[in-house]
């Protein structure tokens, strides 16, 4: 089977008033963006960190004080925290004619090293903090140029001209499967992923956004930063995940940016303590980068908080589509963003537009085989709804297929073990069962707070309430063993679940 | 008002118990347990429980990382040193 779906950002003007809806425009490149947002904007605040406060204007002044230091035409490597000075960094970059690599700060010197030879860096920006992981690179790599952030020209230089075709950023692919590659960003791409983070709720302009994801993810940067930076708003750096409530108690942000183990955790917080962790001016919390619960969005809006769900991935600059009914459709990861089309071939999404990236950097055969026909093949398994809402039904690497030849996505059968309040995570997944034979089996996390008016063994209750789910399963799809866990499931840098593989 | 040692092991010992995704954590729960290994605490499992302490003892943490302490027996121990 194979269907093609246009995208139109009409789709989006129900759900923000006229006014505002008529000010998400597009811009062609960063550089574009960013002259008029400092035009614009010059003595709002942009950014908050470590205690100081830097507004448009400001901002603009440190990268172009930064930017002669860089040059132009070069692929320069971003070895920062987050931080204001990761800002400024990526900014001077990529506003003179450079493309930025982002390099996680958890890299170890070796990787540090590889990831920069790899994807051909010709300057390295680093923050002082960082430096011990430059060990490698100055012993291997003597002549690659080392930039401290600190550094300031003379003179500033202003941006360059820059074509909306031109390279913009080198992200690192996440994931759970598969090894981790550098995805090639244009302005184009990287400003379609910024707009489109402007789609589907009222309050898009002049919020106060609060950043606790790493800006080295491409939900960190584009979500957060970049539409921070578009709409006017501020972003205050949380430096220390463990200071998030102490910071958001202090800075009142409107939009929150979270995976959904974050979103739990602070939910799980407010239960605990009574009252709203997040602070009493929190409107809408971005989520995604992992499977949001269909709990979360209904739990948030009983503290007056709109739980949005979205949908994207590296290769597509973050944004493919955003959610913005999630409690009409809590199942669902929204409705696509503009300028893109999408195809399902045998179930699997298919991808083209504006957002796009151009290709893995210095990966010829992966490359290669990401596309078909011009086409980036996702890998993930969906369906669109009669109303063009899109749902995520699994993976298609992840397709367990059983000795009798039928296919089973584990995340279709775990979307319904999830459906309980009180099951947090689950996973299925295949095993070998007593009898050497095959079988599909599932293990699930507990929401404890769910379960405490619960007499007796929690676990034979949970066991008990899930066999129910079971049989109602289509039989190919039914596990043939339940496992309540006491700890949660081992998971990636970015939270996500690390699948079992246990019979490859 | 002094907390006596006890006090902070009955209020840390209910945080676990929210934190954690086992319904028994407390039984393994001794001194020496290793958070991670013995009580199966996660990543955000043990953020949460920095979280919640520093609002249940009103303390703030210095500068740690959530993976700084070892057992349970460690989190007592630097607990009574911020309030003494």
């Amino acid at each position: 089977m194979d269907r093609i779906y246009t995208t139109d950002r009409e789709n989006f003007r129900k759900y923000t008033d006229a006014s505002t809806f008529d000010r998400i425009v597009s811009f062609g490149t960063v550089n574009e963006m960013w002259a008029d947002r400092v035009k614009e904007y010059a003595t709002l605040t942009a950014i908050e960190d470590d205690g100081k406060k830097y507004t448009y204007a400001q901002l603009e002044e440190d990268a172009a004080s930064f930017r002669p230091l860089l040059g132009t035409g070069k692929r320069a490597a971003v070895l920062c925290p987050n931080s204001y000075d990761f800002v400024k960094a990526y900014l001077a970059a990529v506003t003179s004619g450079n493309t930025a690599i982002i390099l996680p700060p958890q890299l170890p010197a070796d990787a540090v090293y590889g990831c920069c030879m790899k994807l051909g860096a010709n300057e390295l920006i680093y923050h002082p903090a960082l430096e011990e992981k430059l060990a490698t690179v100055k012993a291997a790599a003597p002549t690659l140029p080392l930039i401290n952030i600190t550094a300031k020209a003379d003179e500033p230089a202003g941006m360059t001209d820059a074509k909306p075709s031109d390279p913009c950023v080198i992200m690192f692919t996440g994931g759970t499967t598969g090894r981790s590659k550098g995805a090639l960003l244009s302005h184009r791409a990287v400003m379609e992923g910024t707009v489109n983070g402007c789609y589907g709720y009222k309050d898009v302009f002049n919020q106060r956004y609060l950043l606790v994801l790493p800006l080295s993810h491409v939900f960190g940067l584009v979500r957060n930063l970049m539409t921070t930076l578009y709409t006017g708003s501020a972003m205050y750096i949380c430096r220390n995940n463990k200071d998030m409530f102490r910071d958001i108690a202090m800075f009142r942000p409107t939009v929150l940016v979270l995976v959904p183990a974050l979103a739990e955790m602070a939910l799980m917080l407010s239960y605990k303590f009574g009252k709203n962790m997040l602070g009493p001016d929190l409107k809408y919390i971005i989520c995604g980068a992992a499977a949001v619960s269909p709990y979360l969005i209904n739990e948030y809006p009983k503290m007056g908080i709109s739980l949005l769900a979205g949908y994207g991935l590296t290769e597509s600059a973050n944004l493919v589509s955003g959610n913005p009914d999630s409690i009409g459709k809590p199942k669902s990861v929204g409705i696509p963003y503009p300028n893109q089309t999408l195809r399902i071939v045998d179930g699997e999404l298919w991808l083209k537009g504006d957002n796009m990236m151009d290709g893995y950097v210095n990966e010829p055969e992966e490359s290669k085989t990401a596309y078909e026909d011009g086409w980036f093949k996702t890998g993930d398994l969906v369906r669109i709804d009669e109303d063009g809402f899109l749902y995520i039904t699994g993976r298609s690497k992840e397709i367990i297929v059983l000795s009798n030849g039928e296919n089973v996505s584990p995340a279709e059968v775990e979307a319904h073990f999830n459906a309980p309040a009180f099951i947090q995570d689950s996973q299925v997944f295949e095993d070998v069962g007593e009898n050497g034979n095959r079988i599909l089996a599932l293990e699930v996390v507990p929401r404890m707070p769910e379960l405490k008016g619960i007499e007796g063994d929690v676990k034979k209750y949970i066991i008990s309430e899930l066999e129910k789910i079971n049989k109602e399963l289509l039989p190919y799809q039914r596990v043939s063993r339940i496992e309540v866990r006491d700890t949660d499931f081992e998971r990636t840098p970015s939270m996500k679940i690390v699948r079992y593989h246990k019979c490859r | 008002m002094q907390i006596t040692r006890e006090e902070i092991i009955e209020k840390l010992k209910d945080i676990l118990l929210s934190a954690s995704d086992d319904p028994h954590v407390l039984d393994r729960c001794t001194d020496g347990a290793k958070l991670q290994t013995d009580l199966g605490l996660s990543s955000v499992n043990m953020l949460y429980t920095v979280i919640a302490i520093e609002e249940t003892f009103d303390i703030r943490f210095d500068d740690v990382t959530v993976t700084s302490f070892d057992t349970f027996g460690d989190v007592v121990g630097y607990i009574e040193k911020k309030m003494s």
